[in-house]
């Protein structure tokens, strides 16, 4: 018979003070729960109510105000992310605008650093009374704010005031436009346009002018391809999300093609197959055109002969290039053209008091009137959001100084048209249609493959995110 | 009066008296009683003065975010809206049959992998040389720690520059070698591995620096000994270096890989989680669903997933491989 004793169940053992493991163990599992509890704080915000029916029909609607009654607010705060490094151009806006109404003050807030994170922090606090009475509403945001409610229609307040909503740029202010109400005003919008090295198509032996149609520019590829390095090619096309599915508008209207009518995705049409062709083959296949990771900067070093760029890149190409640079239409193709429009605009939360909202208005239609929407456009390369202001003296100035601006503004008037709905309604879809474009250019994909992989997410999409809220 | 007041309870400083008349402890008197119990409460009392408040901001800033996102979890909600829809477990049961799953978690696992093996073995080497006396130890030291405390988003904007395949220093040091440069933005796999190298240089510091700190809590004796034992550099550092080191590379492995799983900055900043989803971790996809998608619910079923994940590698590490760590 054994002395020693048999232990049926392991011994609790008493741990000496100095006992490492012992120290670290709840230590190592606190920090190891607390961090991973970390991940779970970045989604856990205020909670919604919940209910079955999210319709628009069944949530409260708000009373409507008669504004000859109320007194604008004597203070107000606007968000933005000062568009185009425009943070200078805005504190004169707003001293302008106290100037002119003594009665309110603005302050102005750095909310963000793109229209992203703004509306990032905006969703953030729109369960909250932490609201600015002023906010950006980018193209691909503001309807997301409508559904939800966050914002007000302005064509009441705007009656009251006097706007001359006439005046702005039709395709610019009918963007806000959904079951016949605007839901922001026209601020920092731009449109991509057609930049070409001058000094190049010179020495290639090209007309002083950019290509007319697609199919035109595949014909000077040759005669291009001489001046630009070997390794790349005579047109530079950046990728990414908030891009890529913006200058694609251009080249699957060209190909009789779109995104979607209305709500429904049409990427799986004969014309948008066409197009993700057409793409395919520039990037794989003709050599026509490369990938840049910033075409604004490969224009301007001379790596590319051409690029599409925004208007609002404009200054920046101009000061940088040491070139002659040439600005024209983007092309058309065989089923026509035309270009989106983008940028921002800005909207009034609907959760503020009808004072602040009041107030708010008042200095949105300061801002966007004719003097201080051409004194933003000039220091900024952002068009001009009221036609009285196109044929403005300070506008006239600019196409003197810079007359490659004034492709853009008559751009706008010949080819604008507004953008198709899921890229800019649907939450997420912009990510989803550069990563079918990504797809075709990065990897060669077959478009019909390409397409047909973010389609039915994007109809998730818009199936959750959107149709149980109108 | 004095020996009044002494009778009912045992004087602390008292002699026991050797023929066993001190009193055991189940007969105390009352007053000693009161006064076992009175301490007690003294000492709850200053517990919940100092716990008190670290437990009330966990509880407020920890526990109920995490109960929260696990309630939104069974959610559909765009984020914005007042009124969400209850889905139950749809969201976990989207998530784990969606075809982008399996992406994420091979790029999460690289990622983690990579990263945190990657920052111990480099972090190793260079703190067993900045452990040498060497002249200008102390400048190597802060500059090999220096990066640690940059911030993250500031770091991968620097290192976008240097990785840029046209401009950037990257292309210039490998075409001294004839090499051209890989496209490091849109080549997969390059963009995985750009944001790799440029955690790891981020985080080398840390990883040196407690490594170093463990190296001079060596014992100089047993190194001396091993030495009079015949056993060279190698083999001292393979038998008792490291070895002795085991709880600091547990340490480490446990909050590198905490950290690793939860990085964001460096991909928000230099990838934003593209080109196709090539760098994006299941990090990356919370934020991504959460705040661009505006699928909170959807995310913060993902974030619980996250929150398993870590939770059952920290478990399996204490569990099982702390079983390895020598203690001095």
């Amino acid at each position: 018979m054994s002395t020693r004793p048999v232990l049926t169940r392991r011994e609790p053992t008493r741990r000496p003070l100095v006992d490492r493991p012992s120290s670290r163990r709840p230590s190592a599992l606190a920090l190891g729960a607390l961090t991973a509890v970390g991940a779970l704080t970045l989604t856990a915000c205020t909670g919604p109510s919940v209910a079955s029916d999210v319709s628009s029909e069944s949530r409260e609607q708000a009373t409507e105000v008669d504004w000859s009654q109320v007194e604008p607010a004597s203070e107000i705060t606007w968000w933005s992310n000062h568009p185009g490094g425009s943070q200078e151009v805005e504190k004169e806006l707003v001293e302008r605008f106290e100037e002119a109404h003594p009665e309110i003050s603005v302050n102005l807030v750095t909310a963000g650093a793109n229209y992203d994170e703004i509306a990032q922090r905006f969703q953030a606090a729109s369960q909250t009374d932490q609201l600015p009475d002023l906010v950006i509403s980018s193209d691909v945001w503001w309807f997301r704010y409508h559904l939800n409610d966050q914002i007000m229609p302005l064509d009441d307040v705007f009656e009251h005031l006097e706007v001359d909503v006439d005046d702005y740029v039709p395709a610019f202010y009918g963007d806000y436009e959904y079951d016949g109400l605007h839901w922001a005003a026209p601020y920092a919008r731009s449109t991509p346009l057609f930049y070409y090295n001058a000094d190049m198509w010179q020495a290639a032996g090209l007309p002083d002018r950019g290509p007319e149609t697609w199919a035109e520019l595949a014909g000077w590829q040759d005669a291009l391809t001489e001046q630009v390095p070997a390794d790349s090619a005579p047109l530079g096309l950046s990728v990414g999300p908030s891009w890529s599915a913006w200058w694609f508008k251009n080249i699957l209207w060209g190909h009789g093609g779109q995104y979607s009518d209305e709500w429904e995705t049409t990427l799986d049409t004969p014309e948008a197959l066409e197009a993700g062709e057409f793409l395919r083959d520039m990037f794989h296949d003709s050599g026509l055109a490369t990938v840049s990771e910033d075409s604004a900067v490969d224009f301007a070093s001379g790596l590319v002969a051409a690029t599409i760029g925004s208007t609002g890149s404009l200054k920046g190409i101009l000061d940088a290039a040491e070139f002659e640079v040439g600005t024209a239409y983007l092309p058309d193709g065989p089923a026509g053209g035309g270009t989106p429009t983008g940028g921002t605009g800005l909207a009034i939360p609907s959760s503020r008091t009808p004072e602040q909202q009041l107030a708010a208005a008042i200095f949105l239609a300061f801002l966007t009137e004719t003097d201080q929407t051409a004194h933003f456009s000039q220091n900024t390369g952002y068009m001009p959001v009221r036609t009285s202001a196109i044929e403005s003296p300070e506008m006239q100035a600019v196409y003197a100084e810079a007359p490659q601006f004034r492709t853009a503004v008559d751009q706008l008037n010949d080819k604008a048209r507004s953008q198709d709905w899921i890229r800019v309604f649907v939450p997420g879809a912009d990510q989803l249609l550069s990563e079918g474009i990504e797809q075709i250019v990065l990897r060669g994909t077959d478009p019909e493959q390409a397409w047909s992989s973010i389609t039915p997410r994007i109809e998730t999409a818009y199936r959750e995110n959107v149709e149980p809220y109108l | 009066m004095a020996a009044v007041l002494a009778q009912p309870g045992p004087d602390p400083r008292a002699v026991p008296d050797p023929a066993g008349a001190a009193p055991a402890v189940g007969a105390l008197g009352p007053r000693s009683r009161r006064r076992a119990s009175s301490r007690r409460r003294r000492a709850l009392l200053w517990f919940l003065v100092l716990a008190g408040p670290n437990v009330a901001l966990l509880a407020l800033f920890v526990y109920r975010p995490l109960v929260e996102s696990f309630y939104l979890s069974t959610m559909q909600w765009n984020l914005g809206s007042p009124v969400a829809r209850f889905v139950g477990l749809g969201n976990y049961v989207e998530w784990f049959t969606s075809p982008a799953t399996s992406q994420v978690l091979a790029t999460t696992a690289v990622f983690t992998v990579t990263t945190v093996g990657g920052a111990l073995v480099l972090g190793l080497g260079l703190a067993l040389l900045l452990d040498r006396r060497l002249p200008g130890r102390g400048l190597a030291r802060t500059v090999a720690f220096a990066p640690y405390v940059l911030s993250g988003y500031a770091v991968g904007i620097l290192w976008l520059f240097i990785f840029d395949p046209r401009y950037g220093l990257m292309s210039a040091v490998l075409g001294w070698f004839g090499a051209a440069s890989p496209q490091w933005y849109t080549a997969e796999p390059w963009p995985l591995v750009m944001i790799i190298v440029v955690y790891l240089w981020k985080n080398l510091g840390y990883v040196a620096l407690i490594y170093l700190a463990g190296l001079q809590s060596v014992p100089q004796d047993l190194r001396d000994a091993a030495s009079l034992d015949g056993a060279g550099p190698t083999r001292t550092l393979r038998s008792i270096v490291l070895p002795l080191l085991t709880p600091t590379t547990f340490f480490l492995t446990v909050t590198m890989m905490l950290a690793s799983l939860q990085s964001f900055d460096i991909i928000r900043s230099m990838t934003s989680g593209g080109p196709l989803g090539s760098t994006t971790t299941l990090m990356y996809q919370i934020y991504q669903e959460g705040f661009v998608n505006g699928r909170a619910g959807y995310a913060s079923a993902g974030a619980t997933v996250l929150f398993l994940v870590l939770l059952t590698v920290t478990a399996l590490q204490l569990r099982y491989v702390e079983k390895k760590v020598h203690y001095a």
